[in-house]
């Protein structure tokens, strides 16, 4: 009984394997394909489809701005959300408790909701599309840093902040002094994390971008809708594959598995 | 959770406290507000909307048959979704807690990494496996199994398959955190006590597991519901969930329309929440059976 269940569970989890990493490897042979549409097995090897990605002068600019984007986001993300991190670590049960429950919202909250929120709140106000998009990639980062922070936060020796006080240092000197240089890996892996959810953000991006403010992975869904399977997308997708892959690598080196496990 | 220690001079406190609040308060809940107000305001032809306050954008919505079919579309679909994510997650992140840490760690990244690309990249995938020339139509046919291709896509199935592998991540990461934590010298009690392996499983790991799973089915309902790209490109324009008609009403510009399906989208899942909760009942075992 007991080793029939392991079979089955050792089956079960390499389906789930194959079912999770499949498409992402159908997808990254079909970029390198050399032929004009989708075959299976493939038949040979070619960089034709990256050549035809970076010709198209919408797509490079799709994959900039996404880029760009993610930068930015994420670094403003990290920056609330540290701060949001300090002021809850720093502040009585109740006020601690409402701040984590706000901070995280937008973790958990239907992000279409959200992005509906925004689009008719820009319409009211007159709001332009590049700031509309970018303060909705921050929203979407936010609670990431301020989770990897707080959790950083929580094991930090608030004694240690105390003395560098007491000794005379300014709160900010004190921050930057002692608080940052314990707490940076947190703080670090909130940015990539922003940066990894600012650069697929589908759901709010979906309403907020515009003529010629379009990120990458709206411009493979529009693509994907009205032109069809041709094989660019392929390409584009496999970029947006090796991107996060990178990022991932620079994590592990930086940060190391657990931490980005845990976060 | 250690008791703050509320050191900070008090200027010093807001210069820190005060963004990241007015940042959220501006952005994130104030929109919401206007989005809930418009919701109760009728439909204007000039404007976003005309400030008459009316029920009829639920009413209409909640009346009409062709939303009604969509609602309880989407219930099927998350209700498939959820199962299937559990009966194939939960051995999953059996194997999983069973693991040496170091093992552990790597299998997790390795789950964790396809959450990290666009859903838009993994939904692209499916497309190109369940297509009419995706990988399955071209292995059967090679097979001679079948002769025309088969049309998959643009159905129940196609929705289902693509958002389960798409949120599966989620529910084994958190059943295996809960998993992780339980104190394996009960399951070793339990069995020393003359329980078979499975009354073991269902009257010890399963109850106590349960905040986990929980709490993995929460986040796997909540994604689903918002999930259009995924709903978008491989249920097509034949298979439509209700949030596929939050956006036609925004393409219609149909404004007060868009934000009261958008709260019966977000009514939909507080309530499935609810019954999650009443059903696994987890706050039962909170903090119980954890491993020192």
């Amino acid at each position: 009984m007991k080793r029939f269940g392991n079979l089955l569970s050792a089956v079960v989890t390499a389906s789930v394997f194959v079912l999770l990493l499949g498409p992402l490897l159908v997808v990254i042979v079909t970029a390198f394909s050399p032929s004009d549409f989708f075959q299976f097995p493939p038949t040979g090897f070619s960089l034709r489809w990256f050549a035809d990605f970076f010709s198209r002068e919408q797509m490079r600019g799709a994959f900039t701005l996404s880029v760009e984007l993610a930068l930015f986001a994420s670094s403003v993300a990290t920056v609330l959300g540290v701060m949001a991190a300090l002021a809850t670590v720093r502040s009585g049960r109740r006020a601690s408790g409402f701040f984590q429950a706000l901070y995280m919202a937008p973790l958990v909250f239907p992000t279409i909701i959200l992005g509906l929120s925004l689009l008719m709140c820009y319409r009211y106000i007159g709001m332009p599309v590049l700031a509309g998009l970018a303060i909705a990639h921050v929203l979407v980062g936010m609670p990431y840093c301020f989770r990897a922070t707080y959790a950083s936060l929580q094991s930090f020796d608030t004694s240690l902040d105390e003395a560098g006080q007491s000794l005379g240092a300014s709160p900010l000197t004190c921050f930057l002094l002692v608080t940052l240089p314990l707490i940076w890996p947190g703080v670090l892996s909130g940015w990539l994390f922003a940066f990894i959810v600012s650069f697929g953000e589908l759901n709010t991006a979906l309403f907020l971008t515009g003529p010629g403010v379009t990120t990458l992975p709206i411009e493979i869904f529009g693509f994907l809708q009205f032109d069809g399977g041709q094989l660019v997308i392929a390409a584009a997708s496999a970029l947006q594959i090796a991107m996060i892959l990178l990022i991932v690598l620079v994590m592990e080196r930086a940060i190391g598995l657990a931490r980005m496990v845990r976060s | 959770m250690r008791v703050a220690r509320p050191f900070y001079r008090r200027p010093f406190f807001w210069a820190v406290a005060a963004p990241p609040l007015l940042a959220t308060l501006v952005c994130f809940v104030a929109p919401l507000l206007l989005l809930f107000y418009v919701s109760f305001m009728a439909p204007s032809s000039t404007q976003l909307f005309s400030h008459h306050a009316t029920l009829a954008n639920y009413v209409q919505s909640l009346s009409d048959r062709y939303m009604l079919l969509l609602i309880r579309r989407t219930l099927g679909v998350t209700a498939a979704v959820l199962g299937v994510c559990l009966l194939l997650g939960y051995p999953v992140a059996l194997v999983l807690a069973r693991m040496q840490p170091r093992r552990r760690l790597v299998t997790m990244m390795v789950l964790l990494f396809p959450l990290m690309i666009s859903n838009v990249v993994r939904a692209y995938g499916w497309l190109e496996i369940l297509g009419r020339n995706g990988v399955v139509n071209l292995v059967l046919v090679k097979l001679g199994w079948i002769r025309v291709p088969l049309r998959i896509v643009d159905s129940f199935e196609a929705v289902v398959i693509a958002l389960l592998t798409i949120l599966l991540p989620y529910m084994i990461i958190s059943i295996a955190n809960s998993l992780t934590a339980i104190d394996a010298s009960l399951h070793e009690a339990a069995e020393s006590l003359g329980a078979n392996p499975w009354r073991a499983f269902w009257q010890v790991t399963w109850p106590l597991s349960s905040p986990g799973v929980a709490s993995g089915m929460m986040l796997v309902f909540f994604l689903t519901l918002s999930a259009y790209v995924t709903i978008a490109l491989l249920g097509g324009v034949q298979y439509k969930l209700l949030v596929s008609a939050v956006f036609d009403a925004v393409s219609t510009l149909q404004w007060p329309q868009a934000a009261a399906l958008s709260f019966i989208l977000l009514a939909l899942a507080l309530a499935a929440g609810a019954v999650i909760q009443l059903l696994l009942r987890p706050h039962r075992v909170q903090g119980k059976g954890r491993a020192q």
